[in-house]
């Protein structure tokens, strides 16, 4: 997608703006918030975003490297509810969590080949080909569901939802591993400069020799094995499978990579933006929670919330 | 003289202390009403039925929804947000009664009595259960349906969500009512997902390859009012039942364009769920399960339906003791 | 890069020749799934099935046209389907408060383009990318419609503003005369006016049309405007055919008219794409979804068959492209 109202021409490195719209935010409503609400700023209610933003912020991640090549997943909500399908269905009739989970990782990766495949071989455009793997994944949750909840699931599954290592919960733990393995795979190793090259670079990539549809197809793997481990994360939270459980769940996480100032083209992606824009959202809902403000108002706030943040940033780059 | 002016000065210093107590005592009482989402007009009447119960009782209501509808992590995180809040009670409506049972369990975790209301839960402790059949709902309406068919004809059911508990039990409910009647064919089950423009354009296309349709069982009103604009559009004719009892649909039935709708009454269903909630808050009796009978509502019956919302009174607590369904048990 | 070098590559406005042989890859599209039917079940090929689909067909396609044109200047409007929720309930507040048709289908077409002229102003002026302040706009109109509408519905409205949706002349459905009259209009609009060129334009190289001296920013608004009135125009259909409005009556439709523009051969990268083919792609979604009711697939398989048929038509249209 090419929004042109964007500056024409940016770095292929990834940029990390002066004062984000996303910091501001955040910021703002941290401090909204705390006087605002005295139950906001407890070490449990603290905890409580934090854990809330996980499962958002695993499909956030690898939506950041995939929108910086200038696509787009639509089907990760979808994958995720069919991957927590199959792990829990797994789950009760072996009793094996880990088995569970190779199914979950199973579904992931075998859609993000699908999705990687259409868009990098194919020449389908991203928005289509996801939007058409969004169906299937979602028809085929319904399939092997039969559009019921999959219960049952022993209790320890829980435990990965609601446990904790030295007093820190489990979720909080699984984001921070995985925001960390982000931020050394994007900004550390070869593969992250060739992710950042694909968005705006591709020519250059091919000069160097680099199969850059086989890398085009490993991102896409990549989101899909991220929506499966979210997938187990769902399932624990809920100890149950649900077949719509995380329907349009990938629009939060584009909003929220969006959010965090990652660029529709020319592969400018900030992964610590990303992770602003996913607490952002889940500062907002939370905080609007405890002040018991009414849904419908909620509803419109998030959406000021994402177009104030934008517009910041494009005043920004206006100026510079 | 001086005794009285000192009496009176004591009631006078009494009075606002008196006032003030109870109204204290009244804006300690919260009640966290969850309800599914702000699309679907059957929740409004749960949610205004509450407000009215808490109003008449000196308490406060805070609802809380998902921002989209029926969303399951979103209720997981308002419980666990208004948890935080510790509000007096919570009545609760699971956007799904399986997937919310660890949220129920941990309102339980933090000792906040809890009423569940329209969608029976899985699991988890409630202080009552106040609800409706859903599969005898079906079952009565769609019976109803059949009978004013004259036990004979060809129906066709529009679904609901797939998966959703309403869904199964109340098509589970249609389809044994025609199982009961063997000159009554069913055509086709097809799912139009509660909404109107689907229940409208699925009954355009069950017309194309279905020439004679006697009946339609929509398992809500608004596939059933959608139903009704795709035959009056073909000019053709058949008898449409639908579930809710809304607005709408009272007015379809006043004007002759629909048969029937079953209701379960979401009023009383908020009315019961909060006022068990606010008095095991006082300690006062309760009762520990109240499932309404389904009234099938037509021509004959709609008046005491036709009325505004915020116009209806709650029952009173012993016609709501009387409708308890079970002797006080532990309902999970 | 390889996708928007093809289109920046490309002048504005492509011969026709290869534009026909392009619509016929997908009318061949739509061919075959329609004889496929015809032999799967005697109630497709049917004057009324006919006129049903088409009809079904409307409704999507109004969006679905505005939506094109926002997507060949490269942009998206994702609250279209708000758009409509909101502007069905101004609507039918206006006819019951007045009891007037004629001012609440003005209000109706006059808050669509009100929102879309908020949307264009985001994008053109506001420099916010447009996946970004439709995604936004789509969250402030639902919040609106829920807070105005709480719960409740409007319905009954009177039998001559019904007609604009449920009526019919001489036989055939009054929503699809509405159709061909926007099809016309839109595609003469697209491809016969200076405006519709400097739109095609726009899309195929924004920076190129901004200094050929095309007022960009004059023209995005207009375009978004367009596809916000379209909105307002499918709300008043869909008021008169639905006699009901709430508030998340046009929810189901967002995506599905996304679909429909791109099955029908535009590109999100902009300037590629025509009318006439979203009108074909609304026609195909609309046969599929027909042809899973008339065969009573089983409701578990919908989404599925809906998916596959989606990726299965853009990658038709993908091959005939490198084809031609």
């Amino acid at each position: 997608m090419s929004d042109h109202a964007l500056s024409p021409s940016a770095p292929a490195r990834p940029r990390i703006p002066a004062v984000p719209g996303v910091a501001v935010a955040l910021v703002g409503l941290s401090v909204l918030f705390a006087v605002a609400s005295p139950g906001f700023l407890t070490a449990g209610n603290l905890s409580n975003i934090l854990v809330q933003s996980v499962i958002l912020l695993l499909l956030a991640l690898p939506m950041t490297l995939i929108i910086m090549t200038e696509g787009l997943d639509l089907s990760m909500g979808a994958v995720l509810t069919l991957a927590s399908l199959v792990l829990a269905l797994i789950v009760v009739a072996t009793q094996s969590l880990m088995l569970g989970l190779a199914g979950a990782l199973g579904v992931g990766l075998a859609f993000g080949l699908a999705n990687g495949w259409l868009v990098a071989s194919l020449g389908i455009p991203p928005f289509v080909a996801t939007l058409g793997t969004l169906g299937a994944a979602q028809g085929l949750a319904l399939i092997v569901s039969d559009g019921q909840s999959v219960v049952g699931i022993p209790r320890f599954v829980r435990l990965v939802y609601s446990g904790e290592v030295a007093g820190i919960p489990n979720p909080i733990l699984i984001g921070a591993g995985f925001y960390a393995l982000f931020h050394v795979l994007l900004y550390h190793t070869r593969f992250g400069t060739y992710v950042c090259a694909l968005g705006g670079n591709r020519e250059a990539l091919t000069l160097a020799g680099v199969k850059w549809k086989r890398l085009l197809i490993s991102v896409y793997m990549l989101g899909g094995a991220m929506a499966g481990v979210a997938a187990l994360l769902m399932t624990a939270r809920m100890n149950a499978g649900h077949p719509t459980a995380a329907i349009g769940m990938e629009f939060d996480a584009i909003a929220a990579v969006a959010l965090g100032g990652t660029s529709f083209e020319k592969g400018n992606g900030w992964i610590f933006g990303t992770l602003m824009g996913v607490l952002t959202v889940g500062v907002l809902r939370n905080g609007l929670n405890l002040m018991a403000v009414p849904s419908s108002v909620q509803v419109a706030c998030i959406g000021v919330l994402v177009i104030f943040a934008l517009f910041l940033d494009g005043m920004r780059s206006k100026k510079s | 003289m001086n005794k009285l002016k000192s009496n009176f000065r004591l009631i006078a210093a009494a009075l606002p202390v008196a006032l003030l107590s109870t109204g204290a005592l009244a804006a300690d009482e919260t009640i966290a009403v969850f309800t599914k989402n702000q699309t679907n007009p059957y929740f409004q009447t749960v949610r205004v039925g509450a407000e009215v119960a808490a109003k008449s009782m000196g308490a406060k209501v805070v609802h809380y929804i998902p921002t989209k509808p029926d969303s399951i992590p979103e209720q997981l995180s308002q419980i666990e947000d208004v948890i935080v809040k510790k509000p007096s009670a919570i009545v609760f409506v699971p956007v799904d009664y399986k997937a919310m049972v660890p949220g129920v369990e941990q309102i339980n975790d933090a000792k906040i009595p809890v009423v569940n209301v329209t969608d029976r839960s899985a699991g988890g402790k409630f202080l009552a259960f106040v609800g409706a059949d859903d599969y005898s709902l079906g079952l009565e309406t769609g019976r109803y349906l059949l009978k004013e068919m004259g036990g004979k004809g060809n129906v066709v059911i529009l679904e609901g969500v797939k998966g959703s508990l309403t869904n199964i039990d109340r098509v589970r409910g249609f389809n044994d009512a025609i199982k009961e009647n063997k000159d009554v064919k069913l055509l086709a089950s097809q799912p139009a997902n509660y909404q109107r423009l689907q229940g409208l354009q699925v009954m355009e296309n069950l017309m194309q390859s279905h020439p004679q349709i006697d009946g339609v069982l929509a398992a809500n009103d608004a596939m059933a009012i959608g139903a009704i604009e795709a035959l009056d559009g073909a000019n053709r004719k058949a008898k449409v039942i639908g579930i809710n009892g809304t607005k709408e649909a009272i007015d379809a039935i006043k004007a002759g364009k629909l048969l029937a709708s079953g209701d379960y009454n979401g009023f009383v269903q908020g009315c019961i769920g909060t006022m068990v909630a606010i008095r095991s808050l006082r300690n006062e009796a309760i009762v520990n399960e109240v499932v309404l009978k389904p009234t099938v509502v037509n021509a004959s019956n709609y008046q005491p339906y036709d009325v505004p919302l915020e116009a209806r009174t709650c029952p009173s607590w012993a016609d709501a003791a009387a409708m308890a369904t079970k002797a006080p048990t532990k309902t999970n | 890069m390889s996708l928007a070098g093809d289109v920046s590559a490309g002048t504005p406005r492509i011969h026709l020749s290869k534009d026909m042989q392009q619509l016929l890859y997908r009318l061949l599209a739509a061919g075959l799934l329609c004889v496929a039917l015809s032999v799967a079940t005697d109630a497709f090929f049917t004057a009324n099935n006919i006129l049903n689909v088409l009809r079904q067909a409307s409704l999507l396609f109004f969006l679905a046209s505005g939506l094109t044109l926002v997507i060949l200047t490269g942009g998206l409007d994702l609250s279209v389907g708000a758009n409509i929720g909101l502007s069905a309930c101004l609507a039918a507040t206006v006819i019951k408060a007045t009891g007037s048709p004629a001012l609440g289908t003005l209000t109706g077409l006059a808050s669509g383009c009100a929102i879309g002229i908020c949307n264009g102003l985001m994008v053109a002026k506001l420099r916010i990318p447009s996946f970004i302040a439709t995604y936004g706009m789509l969250w402030v109109l639902h919040g609106v419609t829920y807070y105005y509408m709480a719960g409740e519905t409007i319905h009954g409205f009177p039998p001559g503003f019904r007609h604009i949706g449920s009526g019919y002349f001489l036989g055939i459905p009054i929503p699809v005369y509405l159709m061909i009259g926007f099809l016309i209009a839109g595609t003469v609009f697209a491809q016969r006016t200076v405006w519709g060129q400097q739109i095609y334009a726009i899309g195929a190289n924004p920076m190129a049309a901004r200094l050929s001296g095309i007022p960009v920013d004059r023209r995005l608004i207009l375009v978004y405007a367009f596809s916000g009135a379209m909105a307002g125009v499918a709300s008043i259909v869909f008021l008169a055919r639905l006699n009901s409005a709430e508030g998340d009556i046009g929810e189901a439709m967002t995506l599905p008219a996304i679909a429909a523009v791109l099955i029908g051969g535009a590109s999100l990268f902009g300037g590629v794409g025509s009318v006439f083919g979203t009108f074909v792609g609304a026609l195909i979604l609309t046969l599929v979804l027909n042809g899973m009711n008339l065969l009573a697939v089983n409701a578990s398989w919908q989404p599925l068959v809906t998916g596959v048929i989606v990726i299965f038509a853009v990658w038709l249209d993908m091959v005939g492209r490198k084809r031609s």
